[in-house]
């Protein structure tokens, strides 16, 4: 596939290395944080790591918006899925993330019906095709994925279906940065940008982070190539003394994002006071739910859900390989009582979670060049 | 899209290339021979564009 | 809080202790992931049915005296796809298990569970298939058994083979027979079953074909005893898991490292596509014509060459090599340049496969 082949380049990654290491200072140890999860995926599946020197090193931060669901909720989600007539929808990925009691997955053996799909708009079609039961989609994601939401809301509206509903856990990526920032033990020289959060968002929700607290962030693309080179364009800027929104993933990213988008989703949702991220706590206005206008397809309204607050068992430390504070091996928990086949925090239950990842695939990295 | 029950595509932020191989009524395009994308984000597009899709819908165009 | 004893070494090595542990059954009920051929299946594997019976080595077929038996089960959903159909996966799956445990395949039972409500026009394009198929692996049907069931309740047909063979005299295999050195070839193109399988299911598209490539691999074993007999420790078909779930199991049972070099591994543009599209890597896709053989490195060469005159193998190809450190993993050497583990599946990527 041309549109990603080039950007896999083996040679021209160790020509990236080879300027990255020209860039750094002898002795000093540079902290660069990737919000996004898919960079974790990138940076593992391609050993993005073993390129870069000893003293550059990646923190892998809260991009997860699967993992972040508070225990609660995903108990919530489960007793709305065994409601009389209810099939319940949700992407794959949030099956297996434990509540309280189980996962979404044991629920499914026990015999309630929950089905995966790939968009809200499948779960929207299981609704016309099932007129005689209620479907409900469980909406997890940032600002990349509220829009299909969003849009499928539009049109069942429009179209007037009577029995589909959203159980609504959308989050967005500035407060917990923010909150990430004002944290006292965090010490970041600047920051990798999600990518396609900005394909929605545009490039300037993020200029706080250069003018608020003065470091820089370079907004990247998936491919290896794109991340070595957010890399060194991060580096480049410490060496210059310089703290700006950089773009790398232009050939997809508009400065503006998406205009359309941003009405869109000022129609359908609105902003919690504040929301629940398991492992970092209640963080203020990052939360969504349904505006009143789609009040008729709110699942929240529509039944019980038994909204009990389930604590994070007192053993995990989510909260601070989150906040890139420890490194996932040094958690008491990791490897042993937490693996991915039984992970107690949020850091491992998505692959692309940090202790997951690292778990999966990072745990024999390369010997790394000292600069 | 996603089959994978522990490839995460929301935490992953993935966008998929898909080309569009006919256009629907109603802001849908299909890409190969049953993917419906909502592309009211993107339109309008005709049949040999290439968007990148998160969660089925159209977020970008890809500039070939 | 870090303590000073708590070092990333200190670390990894728990985790490699925690994991050479017997595995132990502790699921309190079967979901798809016990099917899946990975970490999930190995447990029920190794935990439940291997203390109950009292086996502690899971071969591919068993032994007694100089016959090697086998049997498997087939679920595929749907049961035709292109490339073939559950009938012919029936005999050369079984037929397979056997070739790889260097066992001359000579017979097949058959046991048939139907739906009611069956055409009679499908069940017969199988029959036919199924005689075709045992009829190319050189296999006589000698036995079987007929079941109907309501509808509903098997997805057309569920087939069961058990296989019998008799070993050969050139081979001395065994899962843990592996030493540092020893290379790694795959017989062909990887990950083309799995792939079919879900074009068959019209769950997404695709503008390439893809098709099944199953087919019996005692050709292909035939050949290697012969030109490399001695230096051959073991072969294994990468069916359920793929070729991953083939080198972390012969990892483990021998105590080695694996190292594979991705950007040697042959996978076709079709197969790469799917994957990106699938969000799976080609590695863990189940593949039913492919074997993967563990060669002492003296052996190699010949070994490659005999692989590539057999119809069918003429990609085969050395994939990576077996060293010491970190025993009982997997490691790859990624196209990028960098490293990563590769461990045994978690999940179910592609229920039903086979």
């Amino acid at each position: 596939m041309k549109f990603v082949d080039e950007y896999r380049d083996a040679e021209l990654g160790r020509a990236l290395a080879a300027e990255i290491l020209t860039t750094i200072e002898p002795g000093r140890h540079y902290k660069v944080m990737e919000v996004c999860g898919g960079h974790t995926h990138t940076i593992y599946k391609y050993g993005v790591d073993d390129l870069l020197p000893e003293n550059v090193e990646l923190v892998h931060g809260p991009g997860c918006p699967v993992c972040v669901i508070p225990m609660g909720r995903v108990d919530d989600a489960i007793a709305v899925a065994h409601e009389d007539g209810v099939i319940f929808t949700c992407f794959g990925d949030m099956m297996r993330v434990p509540g309280g009691k189980g996962t979404l997955l044991d629920a499914k053996a026990q015999g309630a019906d929950i089905r995966m799909v790939y968009s809200p708009l499948d779960a929207l079609r299981i609704a016309r095709e099932h007129p005689e039961r209620h479907v409900v989609f469980f909406a997890v994601g940032f600002e990349t994925t509220a829009p299909s939401t969003a849009l499928t809301l539009m049109r069942a509206k429009a179209e007037g279906i009577p029995n589909f509903s959203v159980f609504c856990n959308h989050v967005t990526i500035v407060p917990p940065l923010r909150a990430l920032l004002e944290s006292p033990d965090l010490r970041l020289d600047g920051f990798i940008g999600p990518g396609h959060v900005c394909t929605v968002v545009g490039a300037r929700p993020f200029s706080f982070i250069p003018a608020d607290y003065g470091k820089p962030i370079v907004i990247s693309g998936f491919e290896p190539l794109d991340l070595l080179q957010s890399v060194h364009m991060v580096l480049r800027q410490l060496a210059d003394g310089r703290a700006e929104v950089e773009n790398q993933y232009k050939r997809v990213v508009p400065e503006e994002g998406n205009v359309h988008a941003l009405r869109v989703l000022q129609e359908v949702f609105e902003l919690r006071p504040h929301f629940e991220w398991r492992g970092l706590g209640f963080i203020s206005s990052s939360g969504l739910k349904l505006s009143d206008r789609y009040a008729d397809f709110d699942a929240e309204l529509r039944f019980e859900v038994p909204g009990v607050r389930v604590a994070d068992p007192k053993a995990c430390q989510c909260g601070e390989v989150l906040k890139g504070v420890i490194k996932p091996w040094e958690c008491k928990v990791f490897g042993t009582a937490c693996t991915p086949e039984r992970p107690i925090g949020t850091c491992m239950v998505s692959s692309e979670g940090a202790c997951a990842a690292y778990y999966n695939y990072g745990r024999f990295a390369r010997e790394r060049v000292v600069v | 899209m996603s089959l994978d029950a522990a490839h995460c595509i929301t935490c992953s932020d993935e966008g998929v290339p898909m080309t569009v191989t006919a256009v629907r009524p109603g802001a849908i395009a299909l890409c190969g021979t049953d993917v419906e994308v909502m592309v009211d984000l993107v339109e309008p597009v005709e049949p040999g564009d290439v968007l990148l899709v998160h969660a089925g819908v159209a977020i970008a165009r890809v500039e070939s | 809080m870090a303590t000073e004893s708590w070092t990333e070494e200190h670390v990894l090595g728990l985790i490699e202790r925690v994991k050479a542990k017997p595995l132990r059954f502790r699921d309190e009920q079967i979901t798809m992931a016990h099917g899946a051929g990975g970490k999930a299946t190995l447990t029920l594997i190794e935990g439940l049915l291997g203390p109950a019976f009292g086996m502690t080595e899971f071969a591919d077929a068993g032994t007694l005296g100089d016959l090697a038996v086998t049997t498997d089960s087939f679920v595929v959903k749907p049961i035709r796809f292109p490339g073939g159909s559950i009938g012919e996966l029936a005999v050369n799956g079984t037929v397979n298990d056997l070739a790889v445990s260097g066992a001359r395949p000579l017979a097949l039972t058959l046991s048939l569970v139907l739906e009611e409500g069956l055409s009679t026009e499908d069940l017969t394009a199988e029959v036919d298939a199924i005689a075709a198929a045992a009829r190319a692996a050189g296999v006589a049907i000698i036995a079987g058994d007929t079941k109907v069931v309501e509808r509903g309740r098997c997805d057309s047909m569920y087939v069961t083979t058990t296989g019998i063979g008799r070993t050969d005299a050139r081979a001395r295999l065994s899962p843990s027979a592996l030493v540092p050195g020893d290379r790694i070839l795959v017989s062909g193109p990887i990950g083309e079953h799995g792939v079919a399988i879900m074009l068959a299911r019209g769950e997404f598209e695709l503008d390439a074909e893809v098709e099944s490539d199953t087919r019996s691999l005692w050709p292909a074993v035939d050949a290697l005893l012969d030109a490399a007999g001695e230096s051959l420790r073991c072969i294994r078909d990468a069916t359920r898991g793929g070729v991953a779930s083939v080198v972390n199991e012969l990892a483990r049972s021998s105590g080695v490292a694996i190292v594979v070099r991705e950007a040697d591994v042959p996978i076709p543009p079709a197969v790469s596509g799917a994957c990106e599209i699938l969000g799976i890597d080609p590695m863990y896709v189940a593949n039913e014509g492919k074997l993967v053989a563990f060669v002492a490195p003296e052996g190699a060469e010949a070994a490659l060459s005999a692989l590539r005159g057999v119809p069918g193998c003429e990609a085969a190809v050395d994939i990576g090599e077996v060293k010491t450190e970190p025993a009982g993993m997997v490691l790859v050497e990624t196209a990028f340049g960098g490293r990563r583990v590769m461990d045994l599946l978690v999940g179910d990527p592609l229920p039903r496969i086979c």
